[in-house]
């Protein structure tokens, strides 16, 4: 009988040890590896280095800049403390000196969570870290990590757009160039895996293992940094000057697509981006839909000439009074008019009843499809996150009326970038091209050139040569002349729009704007400029041309261009 | 013939496993010993290993700061607020030379 207990006590414990390695070794087995190897093998993750974003020249638009993250282990700091540590870290991280407090409770109230790690401010520089690091605070920590740097500050702001974080934490691009180029710009994070000892340091003969990080790409813009600087100042002075609600200006290289500048205010500093309301974001010159007034007559005039319609010297038999169509009264913007004056001079003096007439020489047809080839009611396709484009509005519901007022450019809606581009086709003879923000694409071994791309031709070279003329003209002999630089062959053209409110059009307020490109025989750039709501005075010849030509008169000088005059 | 040939087989069996157990064992010995004294000589580089990852990981950090500083100094902004400080300003009259 004492065999048999014993026996059975033997048998017993067995069966536990069995029981309780079975345990170990099948249902927690994976629990139990992992938790083995967090204390054999320390993973580090190696982020990425966010690609820069340069100018032309190779200057830095935006790099990255070391910061960190302050965090707290609310586990770790004393109740008697948590007040005493708010305070001292605000004292160290608030920008303004009244801020303080409202910081300080903040961070109370973070450390005071039941929580064992708590981020408390984000992208903090190493000079800061230094800073709090000698208070020698507890249960306060650092995680290293990068910002965004900007030398030019919030120059280029909506060119470049923001980086600001993902869902998880993580950077992510929005609008511009960053929003863009996300991809190519955020790299691939790596992985370093080491064994430890009791200590935490590497084991040099242990196991390694290393997945390198792929950094973002760089990224060379076409900017040009000067002509970014001259636009930027003109376009931010003159704005308080002919006190407007919002201004914008682009340069485009017409032979390639290439934005050179591209400039709007109000702006924002994209390194601190929150502190600015969400509709600075938006890009104007690429998000922003206008009627384009005046500007778009030498489109329509463009149309109508390459269709043999019509000549400069054709005169105009119906311009000697305003003209009745479909119940409206379609007047000149002076209420002045030329009876058989010539097309050139219709365009030299902004006639709308001339351009009614070649509106009717048109047709809605012949129009449309012009509209539609100068690349309207559809995306440029520019590198910018943020386009939108204004639909044309389908042709079976255009009326007589749509047709005369779309030949003086009012009904119908056109992003800046669109006008831009589609003036660049005249000045190049006729390539309607796609506009680039970016040149090059950089990573450490290769280079990527983007190519300039030629959509389609949309007028004959001779056609772009006589609108050329017309253009000319109307800059030497029209409303703006007084302010050309003297010498210089410009072309350009003048718009004032009026802005549509609640279904009428508010004869005050205005979108004034002057397109143009120069020298004008062999054009070294497109400029648009835009003022929404000026109040000084409301026409494009006395707000948007004068900045076109201070703008065009430093760019000689930049480019080296004398006059030929 | 044949019992003779049977002895020197017999005899060649004998002697080869022995020297060559004797130096798989030395080797392996020697080899024993070389680990040993590795570990422990490499072992303490695991701190310097340390160090010299954190002051790789400062220099560039520094790098990247003096970089920044370089961009700031050369930019574009920087320029014109101390070039209109030192008071130049933009050439109105410009004379072409033909």
């Amino acid at each position: 009988m004492r065999i048999f207990w014993i026996k059975s006590f033997f048998l017993i414990s067995f069966a536990c040890i069995l029981t309780r390695l079975f345990y170990w070794q099948v249902v927690r087995a994976d629990y139990l590896q992992a938790q083995a190897e967090g204390q054999h093998f320390t993973d580090t993750t190696v982020g990425a280095l966010r690609g820069n974003i340069q100018f032309s020249d190779g200057a830095i638009l935006a790099s990255i800049n070391p910061s960190f993250t302050v965090f707290g282990q609310p586990k770790l700091i004393s109740n008697d403390k948590r007040v005493e540590i708010g305070y001292m870290l605000a004292k160290v991280l608030s920008e303004e000196e009244e801020k303080v407090d409202i910081l300080a409770k903040d961070f109370i109230n973070k450390i005071s969570q039941d929580l064992y790690w708590v981020p408390l401010k984000k992208g903090i520089s190493p000079g800061k870290k230094k800073e709090i690091e000698s208070l020698n605070l507890e249960g306060i920590g650092f995680e290293g990590g990068n910002s965004r740097f900007y030398p030019e500050g919030s120059s280029s702001a909506h060119l470049l757009g923001f980086v600001g974080f993902d869902s998880k934490g993580g950077n992510k691009g929005y609008f511009g160039v960053e929003g863009f180029y996300d991809g190519e710009l955020k790299g691939v994070s790596g992985l370093l895996r080491h064994e430890k000892d009791a200590l935490g340091l590497p084991i040099m003969i242990g196991n390694f293992l290393t997945s390198n990080p792929r950094n973002g790409e760089d990224l060379v813009l076409n900017v040009d940094r000067s002509v970014q600087f001259i636009v930027e100042q003109s376009i931010r002075n003159n704005l308080e000057k002919y006190g407007a609600k919002a201004a914008s200006a682009v340069v485009m290289d017409p032979k390639t697509g290439a934005i050179i500048a591209l400039a709007a205010y109000p702006n924002y500093d994209p390194h601190k981006y929150s502190n600015f309301p969400k509709e600075f974001y938006k890009n104007p010159i690429v998000a922003d839909q206008y009627e384009p007034g005046s500007t778009f007559k030498v489109l329509v005039m463009a149309a109508a000439l390459n269709e043999d319609l019509i000549k400069p010297d054709t005169k105009c038999d119906i311009c000697s009074g305003p003209i009745s169509i479909g119940g409206f009264s379609i007047r000149t913007w002076n209420n002045k008019y030329y009876p058989d004056t010539t097309l050139k001079d219709v365009i030299i003096h902004s006639d709308n009843t001339g351009m009614v007439f070649v509106g009717q020489k048109l047709g809605i047809d012949k129009l449309y499809s012009y509209l539609e080839n100068f690349g309207f009611g559809q995306p440029t396709d520019i590198d910018l996150q943020d386009e939108f484009s204004p639909d044309l509005r389908p042709k079976k519901d255009w009326r007589e009326i749509d047709l005369t007022t779309a030949s003086f450019g009012q009904g119908i809606a056109v992003t800046p970038i669109q006008m831009v581009r589609a003036v660049s086709a005249v000045a190049n003879g006729g390539n309607l091209m796609e506009p680039q923000v970016v040149r090059q694409i950089k990573d450490e071994k290769n280079t990527f050139e983007i190519k300039p791309k030629i959509i389609r031709q949309v007028i004959k070279g001779s056609t772009a040569q006589m609108v050329k003329e017309m253009m000319v003209a109307a800059v030497e002999q029209g409303e703006a002349r007084i302010f050309r630089p003297k010498g210089f062959k410009i072309a350009g053209k003048t718009g004032t729009a009026q802005i549509p409110v609640a279904g009428h059009y508010d004869s005050n307020k205005t979108i004034a704007s002057f397109v143009g490109f120069a020298p004008a025989d062999d054009p070294k750039f497109v400029i648009l400029v835009r003022f929404d709501q000026p109040t000084s005075s409301i026409y494009g010849s006395e707000t948007a041309a004068p900045t076109f030509f201070e703008i065009a008169k430093q760019l000689f000088n930049y480019y080296k261009i004398a006059p030929t005059e | 013939m044949t019992y003779i040939h049977k002895l020197d087989q017999q005899e060649s069996k004998k002697k080869f496993p022995r020297k060559y157990v004797v130096l798989t064992v030395m080797g392996l010995f020697i080899l024993t010993i070389i680990e040993i004294w590795a570990s422990n000589t490499v072992s303490a580089y695991g701190e310097k290993y340390e160090k010299l990852a954190v002051l790789e990981r400062n220099l560039k950090m520094e790098n990247q700061i003096l970089e920044n500083e370089i961009a700031k100094n050369s930019s574009l902004t920087d320029i014109a607020s101390k070039s209109a400080e030192l008071g130049f300003s933009i050439s109105q009259s410009i004379q072409y030379i033909r």
